[in-house]
């Protein structure tokens, strides 16, 4: 099962390398999520600091958005999907693979755009880096395998970009209440570490259960 | 004692409301079905 | 879209006598809900005492927080049906999951609107972050999000798949995201507006008890008798759709 999972993993990020297109458009569309922000609030402005930690998480959420909607529609337009259902693997290894490759594309914009986003705001950190790279990783991780599951499950409707966002959002509160009082902590004020890492119990909790669940589910989800 | 009215008010409106598009749904299905019925025949 | 719905054309004959001697229960359900309405309506306005310190205020209570039982049980409701669904695949668990999504819907509806009347009155603001409140909003917009799924095009026993899943999914999120915003309620905002909606605890009079018990078993049998009526007007619309396909393989031959 993992084989085939790492198999569809590398199909999709090798397929995206080809074209850069998906990968191109989230790094921009974060560039303007950061331009529109510095509009919003004041980068000369001390308070500014406060919403960095809800920046950082509209930024990961809206770009993630856009890789999710592709991931499943792109498979639509020669009816891979139909191909890679009938295959002779698990549904559930088609969800790890694409999950897989969500996230490392979700990885690879969080790498480019979070050092701009600090730069151009002029944030000093205070807190533990290590903890901020945990924080966002487990985070994603969350948002991105229930973001893939209810991808599978839109891309089914004719207008899936649009019922894609009405699905996530709310399922995913959770886990962004919990990223950025848990980001918020580390980024301001590092001695308040023990509720941080309550934060993190609660999003890793919430991960396990779901990614548990999306792996049970998922085969009615890809059904022929 | 305002605000109690207001509340009641807005529950039975609501639970109207929904009775109410319930029972235009079964009106457009038995319009639906009478024309089907005249069709069949 | 004509094969699936050929695969049950067996059924269309056979519903007939069914609906026939199932019109008792709608009428029996009907008259215990109005009975018992007005009873409570009765209790809650007459026979209940007024609480002393929020005064004639405290009365929204006992519709809010029936409703509020009412969502939880038609989500409930629907949770169930959809495992049902999934595990048999019979049509009938995914109408009464349906049916009960949207009449769950309507009541989340009742208790977003009485919420913040109470709010008002009781705390001077329309609209406070308090975890009751929040998680019900996001309640809400999770089974919207259901229905929107039910709206898609497609065969029916797809988008009853598919519904299910999130059905499943959006009931196991809802203790997690109560659990989520009290967290952060009580961490930030450590100064508790009042006594919540329902947070009524221990202090609760005999008549009061008597009043809310009463309302609630109201809007239960309301919430059975819009099921049983939903899902009536569910199995109407698919002997419709049937009826339209035989009619239409009719004319081509």
């Amino acid at each position: 099962m993992i084989r085939s999972a790492l198999l569809i993993a590398k199909k999709d990020l090798y397929s995206e390398l080809k074209t850069k297109q998906v990968l191109a458009t989230m790094i921009i569309f974060a560039g303007l999520v950061i331009l529109v922000f510095s509009f919003a609030f004041d980068p000369a402005n001390n308070t500014t600091k406060a919403v960095i930690p809800g920046v950082i998480w509209v930024i990961i959420v809206f770009s993630g958005i856009l890789g999710l909607n592709r991931s499943f529609i792109s498979e639509q337009r020669n009816d891979t999907m139909q191909g890679l259902m009938i295959a002779p693997m698990d549904a559930s290894s088609i969800f790890l693979g694409k999950f897989l490759a969500n996230f490392s594309m979700m990885l690879v914009v969080e790498l480019v755009s979070l050092p701009f986003l600090f730069l151009l705001f002029d944030f000093q950190m205070y807190g533990g880096f290590g903890y901020l790279i945990l924080v966002l990783m487990i985070g994603s991780f969350g948002f991105i395998s229930i973001g893939t599951f209810l991808a599978a499950l839109a891309a089914n409707s004719k207008s899936s970009e649009m019922l894609l966002p009405l699905l996530l959002f709310p399922v995913t509160s959770p886990i962004l209440i919990g990223a950025v009082q848990a980001t918020k902590i580390i980024l301001t004020n590092i001695e308040k570490l023990s509720s941080a890492m309550a934060w993190i119990q609660l999003i890793s909790a919430y991960d396990v259960i779901f990614f548990v669940l999306c792996f049970i589910l998922i085969e009615n989800v890809l059904e022929v | 004692m305002n605000f109690v009215y207001g509340a009641y008010s807005v529950i039975w409106l609501i639970i109207f409301g929904y009775m109410m598009i319930l029972g235009r749904r079964q009106t457009k299905l038995k319009k639906e079905l009478e024309f089907l019925k005249h069709l069949d025949r | 879209m004509s094969a699936n719905l050929e695969r049950e054309k067996g059924a269309l004959s056979s519903s007939e006598p069914v609906a026939e001697k199932g019109i008792l229960v709608p009428k029996i359900l009907f008259g215990a809900t109005v009975i018992s309405i007005l009873a409570s309506i009765y209790l809650i306005f007459i026979y209940s005492s007024i609480e002393k310190t929020m005064g004639v205020v405290q009365k929204i209570f006992y519709y809010h927080v029936a409703s509020a039982w009412c969502t939880f049980l038609a989500f409930f409701v629907t949770f169930i049906f959809s495992i049902l669904f999934l595990a048999k695949r019979k049509r009938i668990f995914d109408t009464y999951a349906y049916v009960s999504a949207e009449i769950g819907v309507v009541f989340t509806t009742i208790v977003l609107t009485t919420g913040p009347i109470w709010a008002k009155s009781s705390w001077n603001t329309w609209w406070a972050w308090e975890p009751r409140l929040t998680t019900t909003l996001i309640l809400w917009f999770i089974y919207m999000a259901y229905i929107m799924i039910r709206q898609m095009d497609g065969v029916w026993d797809k988008k009853a798949r598919l519904a299910s899943v999130f059905g499943i999914i959006g009931f196991i999120d809802v203790p997690i995201v109560f659990f989520a915003i009290r967290w952060w309620q009580s961490k930030f905002h450590p100064i508790v507006f009042g006594n919540g909606p329902s947070q009524k605890g221990g202090g609760i009079e005999p008549d009061m008890l008597v009043a809310l018990l009463v309302s609630i078993t109201a809007l239960t049998l309301l919430y059975s008798y819009l099921l049983q009526k939903g899902v009536t007007l569910e199995n109407m619309r698919i002997k419709v759709t049937q009826y339209k396909e035989k009619l239409r393989e009719d004319l081509e031959n």
